[in-house]
């Protein structure tokens, strides 16, 4: 490898470690916001879906198949759902800062991300703001991003490859 | 290559001669948000002192900027000049639209941080233009910009 290679692979690392840091700042940034906004309940959960696919007063996003499954699955099932969220986003904001099982709250992320992007699609929001969010978390998902100042440096150093290469 | 497309689809609403919006906020208008929610006062005078009155030529300005990082990123060509200027530009954005209702300055420092990355791993060289370019021998100057 030459010195050039090294230094860009160097810069990658760094660059997708602050990539992986400031996504978990994003995330836990969102989350005191949404607890702030009482949307961890089962009625505020439910009252974002309605707002979402609402085209007058709210985000008018156009994925029926989408709403339907919201309606279907998630709306009956809010309390729980809510509860879940509040749990989920905040390990993936804490995941994602200090690098700790980075593979699996990545990709936790991107699923968490995929479903906002689903969510908001055809509405009023600037829908690339959850592209941008979803490639993000695949990209530290794909280049283990918690390797390069993260606690996963530390286990993969002394506990070798995680099982199935799912957690660090 | 996605945010490539990003810049090039943004461009919808900006299209010369017009820069009319097409429909939707136009530039001036969004320049106006600028103004009238703005962060800093220094930004907002700039932008109601320069850059409105001379509306016309900061829309082909932005118009070719936005298109010259969309086709850079899309094709990586020259993508190192291309993550620079998108860098600048999402820092724009993020600085100017910081206290517009409604807008969420994270997705600028997400947009930010994505041009940022491009620029230190030179992501054109993988799937891109660059790679080819830098087959050849290019001058020093020129493939410090791949």
């Amino acid at each position: 490898m030459t010195s050039i290679d090294s230094r860009n692979e160097r810069g990658a690392s760094i660059g997708l470690a602050l990539l992986r840091i400031t996504l978990g700042v994003i995330v836990l940034v969102t989350w005191k916001e949404n607890l702030d906004k009482d949307l961890y309940t089962g009625d505020g959960l439910a009252g974002l879906i309605n707002w979402l696919f609402d085209a007058e007063n709210g985000n008018g996003s156009s994925l029926s198949g989408y709403k339907s499954f919201l309606d279907s699955v998630v709306v009956p099932n809010a309390g729980l759902v809510a509860a879940f969220q509040l749990v989920v986003e905040l390990g993936i904001g804490i995941g994602l800062l200090v690098g700790f099982f980075t593979r699996f709250f990545s990709l936790a992320g991107a699923v968490f991300f995929l479903n906002l992007l689903l969510g908001y699609f055809g509405g009023s929001e600037w829908i690339w703001t959850y592209v941008l969010l979803l490639m993000a978390a695949l990209a530290v998902f794909l280049g283990y991003g918690g390797r390069r100042f993260g606690i996963d440096q530390w286990l993969s150093d002394t506990r070798g490859e995680s099982p199935f290469g799912l957690l660090w | 290559m996605l945010i490539g497309v990003l810049w090039l689809y943004a461009l919808r609403w900006k299209l010369p001669p017009s820069f009319d919006g097409r429909g939707q906020r136009s530039l001036e208008d969004w320049l106006n948000l600028e103004v009238e929610h703005a962060a800093f006062g220094f930004y907002g005078g700039l932008i109601n002192d320069v850059v409105l009155p001379n509306l016309t030529l900061f829309s082909w300005l932005v118009f070719l900027l936005e298109l010259l990082v969309g086709l850079s990123l899309l094709f990586g060509l020259l993508t190192r000049l291309g993550a620079g200027l998108g860098l600048l530009l999402a820092l724009n954005l993020g600085v100017g639209l910081l206290e517009v209702p409604g807008e969420w300055p994270w997705s600028y420092a997400m947009l930010a941080m994505w041009h940022g990355l491009f620029l230190v791993t030179a992501a054109g060289r993988v799937w891109g233009l660059d790679a080819l370019l830098r087959s050849r021998s290019l001058p020093v100057r020129l493939q410090l910009l791949t």
